[in-house]
């Protein structure tokens, strides 16, 4: 809860939100400008604090120091000391998070090394590196002392395509070793790619949550026939629930998978070709939109 | 230990990066440069026969005294003038901790809030006291070693500016976490440089003023704010090797000292960032 300056008006950032992050999982927060995503984070890092309620991670209340130590964090607008070099913010970090300096020294060119940093990077300043750079060694930062989740606020912001790819691969094999991670990302389809649950957070709600299979669940499924001849087009026409026909192809949507495997068998008997068969998916940007939409419009 | 460690060495590079640890580093070496090599005093059977500084001669007869009084001068220019850069390059130091990005990180980190901020301000102290003690105690040798006097009244002055400075941090930490800015820091600290030694002629105020009320406003003010002019006379008697009076005006600056860390603690632990 804030007040608003001199108005003293409240706002509720975030409202009676619980969500259950299962091990070893990658977990997306998704919600437009405004809708409390980050105000979250911060909760659970104990950077700001609820009026009311706990931040609990990993069963502990966040409030206490150690409770924050197996968590990696990358903040979204994050300042890093541009005179560090990146091997200096390492080690400080790294130092905050209790690792010895042997351990550190250790880790260090291991974690430069894996986030594609080369070797002259390391010893560069902080404040030379580009955008790309800053994102790749604020991921090194955040896995410096190995946690256990890792909390990620537009980890890919500034980052070109195959930089993208690579953080993409890194968080992808951090997974398979059992890190948990919790992305909070503009990035629609870097979520849809990468997690495996979904939140979506509406003024400061908790609008949707589920498993990405689930949201994203085919509507129905998509038939293209070749050559189908008039009286069986007219028939199907009649079954599917929307139809197309383009330059000698047939397109056909059917709501279930028992009208599809109908039309395919009437398709087949009359000798037509199937050009395409498959599942209509929504997109996660679609089921966003449809979550977030009714909202707005209400507003 | 590790991370009062970082914290305090992370200070120490961005005051080097900042040119802050080198501009005091400077000035501190060129006065000792200036003691080695202009100033000359040549001592004849304890006394000192002439004082030569940019080649004038100023006739002496007591070189304790000549010592003495130069040391003062020193103290006092660092008391004064080097305090006020003093506050002006660590306001930037604390504020720059809770640059938005910058104190996200440090929070999500195993380390407690008041650890965080102690060893900011700790690693504020050292950059300050490291540059205060090499003016300090480079001066102290080069006047022993030419005059053979080696009083440890200068040497305790450097403590007294090294509180002083302690306490005036304290007011920029409460200051910085109040209001995240360098220049109100800069502002209330500088107000109380100017108004402690006003209220320091208290005697002479209550005097002047015609209610009792008044006089005992001015009375709690400087009771409850930090005494400066006063330690800077505590700093002279104990470089003349003169008695202190009374240490009131150093306990008493201490507890306040105490009181406003402690407020920006408070602060700082409940603050949202």
């Amino acid at each position: 809860m804030f007040r608003g300056g001199f108005s003293g008006r409240e706002l509720r950032a975030v409202d009676d939100i619980s969500l259950r992050v299962p091990v070893g999982s990658t977990y997306g927060l998704l919600g437009p400008n405004g809708a409390g995503k980050t105000t979250f984070v911060k909760m659970l890092l104990s950077c700001t604090h609820p009026t009311a309620g706990r931040a609990m991670v990993f069963g502990r209340d966040t409030r206490e120091p150690e409770a924050r130590r197996p968590i990696g964090y990358l903040p979204e607008n994050h300042r890093f000391p541009t005179y560090m070099t990146g091997w200096d913010m390492l080690d400080f970090y790294g130092a905050l998070s209790g690792m010895d300096t042997t351990a550190r020294r250790k880790r260090i060119p291991e974690l430069l090394d894996l986030v594609g940093l080369e070797q002259r990077a390391h010893h560069l300043r902080l404040g030379k590196y580009s955008k790309g750079m800053l994102q790749r060694v604020g991921l090194a930062q955040a896995l410096i002392h190995s946690p256990r989740l890792l909390v990620l606020d537009e980890p890919s912001d500034g980052v070109d395509p195959v930089g993208r790819k690579h953080i993409r691969d890194v968080l992808q094999s951090l997974e398979q070793q059992g890190v948990t991670i919790f992305l909070n990302s503009h990035l629609l389809a870097e979520v849809e790619l990468f997690c495996r649950e979904v939140a979506i957070i509406q003024k400061g709600r908790l609008a949707l949550s589920g498993t990405v299979q689930e949201l994203t669940a085919g509507s129905g499924y998509r038939i293209e026939g070749l050559h189908v001849p008039e009286s069986l087009e007219t028939e199907l026409r009649a079954r599917a629930r929307s139809f197309a026909a383009n330059n000698g192809s047939l397109q056909l949507l059917f709501g279930t998978r028992e009208e599809a495997n109908q039309a395919v068998d009437l398709l087949r008997a009359n000798g037509c070709e199937i050009e395409s068969l498959g599942r209509i998916k929504s997109t996660l940007e679609d089921v966003f939109m449809k979550t977030i939409e009714p909202q707005e419009v209400n507003q | 230990m590790k991370a009062t460690t970082a914290l305090i060495l992370d200070t120490f590079r961005e005051a080097f990066a900042r040119r802050i640890f080198w501009g005091f580093f400077g000035c501190c070496t060129a006065l000792l440069l200036f003691l080695m090599f202009i100033m000359r005093i040549d001592v004849v059977e304890g006394a000192a026969a002439t004082v030569t500084i940019l080649g004038r001669n100023n006739p002496s007869t007591d070189v304790e005294r000549v010592v003495h009084q130069t040391q003062g001068v020193i103290a006092m220019i660092l008391y004064f003038a080097g305090m006020a850069l003093s506050v002006f390059a660590s306001a930037g130091l604390v504020s720059a901790m809770f640059e938005q990005g910058r104190i996200e990180l440090l929070l999500s980190k195993p380390v407690s809030r008041t650890h965080l901020l102690l060893g900011r301000y700790a690693g504020n102290v050292l950059v300050v006291a490291a540059n205060i003690l090499y003016l300090v105690l480079g001066s102290w040798i080069i006047f022993g070693i030419k005059t053979g006097v080696w009083g440890a009244g200068f040497l305790l002055s450097s403590l007294c500016t090294i509180f002083i400075f302690c306490i005036l941090l304290a007011v920029i930490v409460l200051a910085g976490v109040l209001w995240d800015s360098a220049a109100i820091a800069i502002m209330a600290t500088f107000a109380i440089m100017i108004v402690t030694p006003i209220l320091a002629q208290r005697v002479t105020i209550e005097r002047l003023l015609g209610s009792e009320s008044s006089r005992d406003v001015v009375r709690v003010l400087y009771y409850t704010l930090p005494k400066i002019s006063d330690v800077s006379v505590i700093i002279w008697r104990l470089i003349m090797n003169q008695p202190v009076e009374s240490w009131m005006p150093v306990w008493s600056t201490a507890i306040f000292g105490a009181v406003v860390l402690g407020l920006g603690l408070w602060q700082f632990e409940r603050r949202s960032f």
